[in-house]
């Protein structure tokens, strides 16, 4: 494990794509801390971090990219796979480099809050908090990367899958709140979602019958749902939209409410997708 | 050492691995024949544990592949069809890491990797990036992967690929050498490296175990021994009536001869009888000088032909005489028709 680890960490540093990550989070981190803290007078180090959030569309895809779609198809995987470490093994070292970059930005960036105080009264626990809380939010998202860069072969596409990841739960509430919030847009809205489930569940089970018994039972029981208490619809919309608005949960520490839910939501999100990436190269030695 | 219990593999409704056992001993070089999609990749995948089989046991070394994977694994070393380096390292780094992937303790790992590079010629190499080595080199470098900590079986799927013939020798060496402590299975489609290198033979086609046995007994088995061809300065007249007193002569076949005034002649005998030194003397009575005698005897390549073609027990008579039936169909007719 601890030499694939070294083996990830290496091949950062041995190509561009390390230097390249430090470098653009480095200097848009000092840019914005610049403009904030520095020229806007904010005490708050949470403001930089909160302009820094959007760059995860760019910067989670470029380093969680190549870490297992680069191994199928230079078929290295194979030498991994059959070395005497276990799958799950193999994926917590390649989760554990990545985060280990991510780390290195985070720990240079504890330094910020400390100059400020040179300037003024700064809240360091606050600080200090939001630096964990956004490094949470990387490590999420950089879950999401590498269960995405398992999916395929080509760097590419899991470059661009996983941009346009990032970038749907980074608007997602924008989108919620377009569409209109009374309860017969809401029914609508989840009896074409439901019909969209039962589509995937036949394309992935290839079975006419089950998906189609799912689909009329599941649109019947909205049905009867939206007759018999039409107000559950309401709003419901952008509560959906907003499960998935993972960057939205960075706002509360910025704001001063540490919320513990939000840590444990973060912490949640990338166990999940941990877990699903060793289940999804597990499942692709059995199919 | 490995032990196969009816490994299956099926992708879908499609069958790549039906129902396959066979067992290597210490010290054994299996060699794994087929044709493409044989399922021999597919077999040897499932061996290292690289995809998983849908039904069937693998143990090594008394460690069950799918109970104890780890231990299993690590008696193993394996070289894929394709050789799994990583381009961006210089060749010491891979065997580096490799030897760090395997558990080798680290004051050891130099020691074995200098010897590795000795063994599979790459020291001259070690500096540079894989990326710009030759395909006959990145083999060797992805050979000397597969043998770094000294794993008790290793597995070489086509590992002469893209090597110069000089390099294959040594390469059949070095394999030669393994055996000697280690177990080894090796797949290929080159038969005389099989031929060469191996102790057993196993053949398969379409997922199934069509033939199993050591190689010397392999082409024991199928030596025709009683079939001759011969070369004879005669006519096809003169020839017969020679040989009509032999009644052991099963079966005459005679087409025309490669020099001019030759004929050739394929000369079947019934039993098991040898008649090389009668029909010499016959023919020498009858003065028709025999000018190349010789036994036919098949090669791996034809019983791998055979072996893997659509219906086995039709192929193995025509296989015999694949090489003269056409010509020697249109002489039938031909000596049909002068006989009326």
């Amino acid at each position: 494990m601890l030499a694939i680890y070294k083996k990830e960490m290496r091949s950062y540093f041995t190509s561009i794509i390390g230097y390249l990550f430090l470098a653009f989070f480095l200097a848009l981190l000092g840019l914005y801390h610049y403009l904030q803290n520095m020229y806007g007078g904010y005490a708050n180090f949470g403001y930089a971090l909160y302009g820094m959030r959007m760059f995860f569309i760019l910067l989670v895809p470029m380093v969680t990219m190549r870490l297992m779609a680069e191994e199928k198809r230079q078929r290295t995987d194979q030498m991994l796979f059959t070395s005497p470490v276990s799958i799950s093994g193999v994926v917590f070292a390649k989760y554990l480099a990545v985060l280990s970059m991510f780390a290195i930005v985070m720990i240079i960036s504890c330094i910020y809050p400390l100059i400020m105080t040179k300037y003024g009264q700064v809240n360091l626990k606050q600080a200090y908090m939001e630096i964990l809380i956004f490094f949470l939010l990387g490590a999420a998202y950089m879950a999401i990367g590498l269960f995405i860069s398992a999916l395929t072969e080509s760097q590419a596409f899991a470059a661009v899958i996983t941009f346009v990841v990032v970038l749907v739960t980074s608007i997602s509430s924008g989108i919620g709140g377009i569409i209109p919030s009374d309860s017969k847009t809401g029914w609508l809205f989840f009896a074409l979602l439901f019909l969209i489930f039962c589509l995937i569940t036949y394309l992935i089970m290839n079975q006419a019958t089950i998906s189609f018994m799912i689909g009329i039972l599941g649109e019947i029981m909205l049905v009867a749902l939206y007759f018999i208490k039409p107000g559950i619809f309401e709003g419901a919309v952008q509560n959906f939209f907003d499960c998935f608005y993972i960057l939205g949960r960075f706002d509360n520490i910025v704001y001063g409410i540490l919320d513990v839910s939000d840590l444990i939501y973060y912490i949640s999100i990338s166990g999940l997708f941990v877990f699903l990436t060793i289940q999804g190269v597990k499942k692709r030695r059995w199919s | 050492m490995i032990e196969v219990k009816n490994l299956v593999k099926r992708y879908g409704n499609y069958l790549a691995v039906d129902h396959l056992s066979f067992k290597v001993e210490k010290g054994q070089i299996l060699g794994f024949l087929g044709p493409n999609g044989a399922g021999k990749s597919t077999t040897m995948n499932m061996i290292t544990g690289y995809i998983s089989a849908t039904e069937g046991d693998i143990v090594i070394n008394g460690y069950n592949m799918y109970e104890e994977p780890e231990k299993a694994k690590k008696c193993i070393g394996y070289l894929p069809e394709l050789p799994p380096v990583y381009p961006d390292m210089t060749v010491l780094e891979y065997l580096h890491f490799a030897a760090q992937l395997k558990q080798v303790p680290k004051e050891k790992q130099k020691h074995m990797i200098d010897e590795i590079m000795e063994k599979t010629k790459v020291t001259d190499v070690s500096k540079r990036l894989i990326k710009q080595l030759s395909k006959g080199y990145k083999q060797r470098v992805g050979l000397a992967q597969a043998l770094v900590g000294n794993p008790e079986v290793v597995i070489l799927d086509e590992p002469t690929v893209g090597l110069d013939p000089m390099q294959i020798i040594e390469i059949r060496d070095l394999m030669k050498e393994l055996a000697k402590d280690h177990t080894v299975i090796i797949s290929s489609h080159i038969l005389s490296e099989i031929n060469a290198v191996c102790d057993t033979v196993l053949i398969i086609n379409k997922g199934k175990i069509v033939l199993s046995d050591s190689t010397e007994r392999l082409s024991e088995h199928f030596k025709g021994k009683n079939d001759l061809t011969l070369e004879v300065k005669a006519t096809e007249q003169q020839l017969k009536a020679a040989l009509d007193p032999i009644s052991e002569i099963s079966k005459l076949q005679i087409e025309e001869g490669e020099e001019k005034g030759l004929i050739r002649v394929l000369v079947q005998a019934a039993g098991e009888c040898d008649l090389r030194e009668r029909i010499f003397f016959t023919l020498a009575q009858a003065k028709c000088p025999i000018y190349t005698m010789n036994i036919k005897k098949m090669s791996l390549e034809d019983i791998f032909l055979e072996m893997t073609k659509e219906e086995p027990e039709k192929q193995i008579k025509r296989g015999l005489k694949r090489s003269i039936l056409p010509r020697n169909q249109k002489k039938e007719e031909a000596g049909n028709v002068s006989d009326l």
